[in-house]
């Protein structure tokens, strides 16, 4: 039962698709938590961290995610001036995660964690009337699960490593309409809607990470973690229903033209490797100061291919050239006993040219704030954390692969919480 | 001391309109053009306001803020029987298959008073290329030509601009942009004739380019930037590609196959590929290569073209043919010869064409490389696929020909973004979402009169109606037989003195 709570789809806050709010704390202290791990979430920020944690502890929490505003203000020549758009901002995201910790020996430890780290949802207003990029995009979800089990090894007291392998479920899903000219006015109109989805747990592709962590004292922590390129290659359907116009000798054409029903269609998925590296540093009076830089392979994510099968529906080919992105992070956290408060930040850059950008994924660079609360015992930990996601406007206004202009304007919100008991 | 004074109040004067200006913009503030039907926004057969409002001309005078931009504004009024104005082609359903037919035709020029010329001198009627440096009309009107170039130029004699041309008008009204865009009929009459012969249907590359010069120069100014076109290829006009030289299932629209073989249209051969038809077919197959227009459509209909095996009449498509000293008989297809020598001399003209605008400076758009790139993968925008088909594509409009409204959208956005490339201007795009979404329909009442035969439905009338406004200035122009219900009905007030006229002349010969 708690695996259908992984099926909610994740909105992108982080840069391109990933969704990087797996723990409270880290995500008060502004996702700067590679040289820090020490809490059950350290399985997805730097499982070598795990190594430090001496009982057995289970975590389960949840982020909710949702957006301020999404905003699109059109320019010409496509769809023009004066056509504007929105993205649902009702849609909030519950992204659950799961993670336990066993110790095995004074050296191994065993960590296992169930979450989520890319995401898309990306739904727009008014999807079949006034929204002008309803022929390229509708409705765009990226859903992935990940089991990721780890094993960490202390080979000296100040130095851990870890490995694991990673199994990616994952599902997406694409809405539009498809325009056609109606040729007895000679004017553009649309004709039919096209889902093509495929389900979470029939898609899935293998990763695998590996991690370190250098504890010199125990004042200063210095991690790295990779993570591997995970390939899905997707089965699913295409369904396609017509969209009458109320020009019945047109929509009768219509009828007898387009593939009406469920096709198969195949799609693939290159997500990307990633390599994070952190250091923190506690410091007297309860301070702690956490820094990290991110590398992201988006390189990967070249083109998005969607292939019908039949061969009964348009093959979707489209450029994407994402290029390799960095984010840095920063995070401080003070003590007050057995209570902390935390603030961070940290600055995505977006993978994503701006050629690229569209009412499929409009991605940007984005300034990000964050606070957090805990209260955490050797036994019990109950963590907060909120961001405030800024999303810089992001200007298509000469070169678009979708031939749509415009600007896009955003800012979200993310709140994450999670509770730890351990024995 | 005052010329010093004279010259720095210039320097100051120059230095706050540049302030003034857009970093990097040229404003242009008198816009004027010349040229064929393409400048007199023509779709569908006709030009009427409908259409002149959604001309590409019209929308790059509507960006650059140009507001007294003037234009002779043709009404479109509920088609008669018989017709008293030009027809405008419409869509109907036949049946189960898509008719063309009239729903509109032309009216009167509701702005023919205008003191002044019009900003756009474009006019349709298929002028040659020297017709924009020497053509005159006359009241009444002699010939097609003469009615509808004399709605635009007004320089009969006794008129408010009695003898001066299109290039004389432009340069009255002092523009400081002309867009030119002619030379299409030069040599795509050949293609509505159905047959290429240089000196008849096609003007010889040499006065072309004479005269090409000439309008080029005569349109050039100091200060003045000067935006010409080049000319398309056959191969990329619906007219010319939409039925395949092959037998093709009406129902299906599939070739037909009999033992594994495409099935040929018969044709009447010409020189270059003679016809020895073997009985009963009195035709021979095409050969490939060969281009079938448009209006093949309604003979096909009546079995003209298809082998008698498969149930046709075996009767040839005609091919055109001329009869010195001035006798044209036109035909629907186009042996590979013709469609050669059409390309080549569209190549030469081209050549000319960008000689002439680097000679005069102006900017060159390549319609002819558009025109293919948009045939060979469609012209995409906001996730919609557009594509040169006849009819359904959305490119181009009801007469296979002229560019519709989308079609002219997109020109007047490749104007634009050449312009402020070139120039460093920044006039702003089109719209699309006007331009794609808005109806392109008459608004008028009554019923539209009756279309004939075919699978594109593309009649004889219509058929006859273009040919009319291209050649019946210069040649007597002879229709294949065609039973007399299907002709259009007689036009009474339309004059078609069908003067003699080829289209050998150089570029100084008058009319």
């Amino acid at each position: 039962m708690a695996f259908v709570g992984f099926l909610a789809a994740s909105p992108a806050y982080p840069a391109g698709f990933q969704v990087m709010t797996q723990g409270a704390k880290a995500t008060g202290m502004g996702l700067a938590f590679a040289g820090i791990a020490d809490d059950p979430s350290a399985i997805f920020y730097n499982p070598a961290g795990i190594a430090w944690q001496e009982h057995f502890s289970g975590q389960g929490g949840f982020a909710i995610l949702g957006r301020f505003n999404g905003d699109f203000t059109g320019a010409n020549p496509f769809p023009g001036v004066g056509q504007n758009g929105s993205i649902d901002n009702t849609q909030q995201f519950l992204v659950p995660n799961l993670y336990l910790v066993v110790p095995l020996t004074a050296e191994l430890n065993f960590g296992l964690a169930l979450d989520s780290p890319y995401g898309l949802g990306l739904r727009w207003n008014n999807p079949n009337t006034s929204w002008s990029g309803r022929f390229i995009s509708q409705n765009a979800v990226i859903k992935t699960t990940d089991l990721n089990p780890n094993f960490s090894y202390k080979l000296f007291p100040e130095l851990a490593i870890a490995a694991g392998a990673d199994y990616r479920f994952s599902g997406v899903q694409l809405e539009r309409n498809t325009a056609a000219v109606n040729p007895f006015t000679q004017s553009v109109v649309d004709v039919a809607h096209t889902k093509l989805y495929s389900n979470l747990t029939s898609n899935g592709g293998w990763g695998w990470n590996v991690a370190a962590m250098w504890k010199p004292t125990p004042g200063i922590g210095v991690g790295a973690s990779y993570r591997s390129k995970v390939t899905v290659n997707y089965d699913g359907t295409a369904t396609v229903t017509q969209r009458f116009t109320g020009d019945a000798t047109f929509d009768q054409l219509v009828t007898a033209s387009i593939p009406l029903g469920v096709h198969p269609v195949t799609t693939q998925i290159v997500f990307p490797a990633s390599l994070n590296t952190g250091l923190g540093f506690q410091f007297g009076g309860g301070w702690t100061l956490s820094l990290e830089a991110d590398w992201t392979e988006w390189s990967s994510f070249q083109s998005l291919n969607i292939h019908s099968t039949d061969g009964s529906i348009p093959d979707l080919d489209r450029t994407t050239a994402w290029t390799d992105s960095w984010a840095y992070r920063a995070g401080i956290e003070k003590k007050f006993g057995e209570w902390a408060l935390r603030v961070g930040y940290y600055f995505d850059n977006t993978p994503q040219p701006t050629k690229d950008v569209g009412p499929i994924l409009s991605d940007s660079d984005r300034n990000v704030y964050t606070f957090g609360i805990g209260y955490n015992t050797p036994q019990v930990g109950l963590n907060l954390g909120a961001a405030y996601i800024d999303f810089k406007h992001r200007q298509v206004l000469t070169e678009s692969t979708d031939n749509f202009f415009g600007t896009y304007s955003e800012s979200a919100w993310a709140l994450v919480g999670d509770l730890r008991i351990s024995f | 001391m005052n010329k010093t004074l004279f010259r720095s109040a210039s320097l100051a004067a120059t230095l706050a309109l540049l302030v003034a200006l857009p970093a990097g913009a040229q404003a242009f503030q008198n816009f004027v053009t010349v040229g064929d039907s393409l400048i007199a926004g023509e779709q569908s057969a006709c030009v009427v306001q409908r259409f002149q409002e959604r001309s590409w001309v019209t929308i790059v005078a509507e960006r650059l803020g140009q507001t007294d931009f003037q234009q002779p504004w043709i009404s479109e009024v509920a088609a008669t029987n018989p017709l008293t104005g030009y027809p405008c082609l419409g869509l109907v359903l036949n049946g189960t298959s898509l008719g063309l037919t009239f729903v509109s035709e032309t009216g009167q020029n509701t702005n023919l008073l205008l003191p002044r010329p019009y900003n756009n001198l474009g006019f349709n009627g298929s002028p040659l290329i020297a017709d924009f440096v020497d053509l005159t009309v006359t009241q009444p009107g002699t010939s097609d030509l003469d009615n509808i170039a004399g709605r635009v130029l007004r320089n009969c004699e006794g008129c408010p601009l009695q003898g001066t041309s299109a290039v004389d008008q432009a340069n009255l009204l002092s523009p400081d942009l002309v867009g030119f865009w002619g030379g299409n009929n030069d040599v795509l009459n050949a293609m509505f004739a159905g047959v290429a012969i240089v000196g008849v249907t096609i003007t010889p590359p040499d006065s072309f380019a004479a005269s090409y010069g000439q309008v080029l120069t005569g349109l050039s100014a100091s200060g003045r930037t000067l935006v010409t076109f080049n000319i398309p290829n056959i191969d990329d006009i619906p007219y010319a590609t939409t039925i395949p030289p092959v037998l093709v299932n009406p129902a299906t629209r599939q070739p037909v196959v009999v033992n594994g073989q495409l099935v040929p249209l018969l044709g009447p051969g010409d020189a270059a590929y003679p016809c020895t038809p073997t009985p009963p077919d009195t035709g021979c197959p095409l050969p490939p290569g060969s281009h079938v227009m448009l209006p093949a459509s309604s003979l096909l209909a009546l079995g003209v073209g298809i082998p008698t095996a498969l149930g046709g009449t075996g009767q040839p498509l005609p091919h055109g043919t001329f009869t010195p000293p001035a006798t044209l008989h036109v035909g629907v297809v186009l042996y590979p010869d013709d469609a050669a020598l059409i390309e080549s001399t569209t190549a030469t003209y081209n050549e000319a064409i960008a000689s002439a605008a680097s000679a005069n400076g102006a900017i060159l758009i390549d319609a002819n490389a558009l025109f293919a790139d948009v045939t060979a993968r469609g012209y995409d925008i906001g996730g919609i696929h557009l594509t040169t088909a006849f009819a359904t594509g959305g490119i181009f409009s009801y007469d296979g020909v002229h560019p519709s409204a989308i079609g002219y959208g997109i020109i007047a956005d490749i104007f634009i973004r050449t312009l402020n490339a070139a120039k460093g201007s920044s006039i702003p795009e089109p719209n699309f979402s006007d331009i794609l979404f808005t109806p392109n329909v008459p608004n008028l009442p009554g019923a539209s009169m009756t279309a004939d035969g075919g699978p594109w439905q593309y009649s004889l009338g219509t058929w006859r109606g273009v040919l009319d406004s291209a050649f019946s200035r210069r040649l007597s122009v002879q229709m294949p037989g065609m039973p007399r219900a299907m002709a259009p009905a007689p036009e009474a007030p339309r004059t078609n003195a069908r003067t003699v006229r080829v289209a050998s002349r150089g570029p100084a010969d008058s009319d």
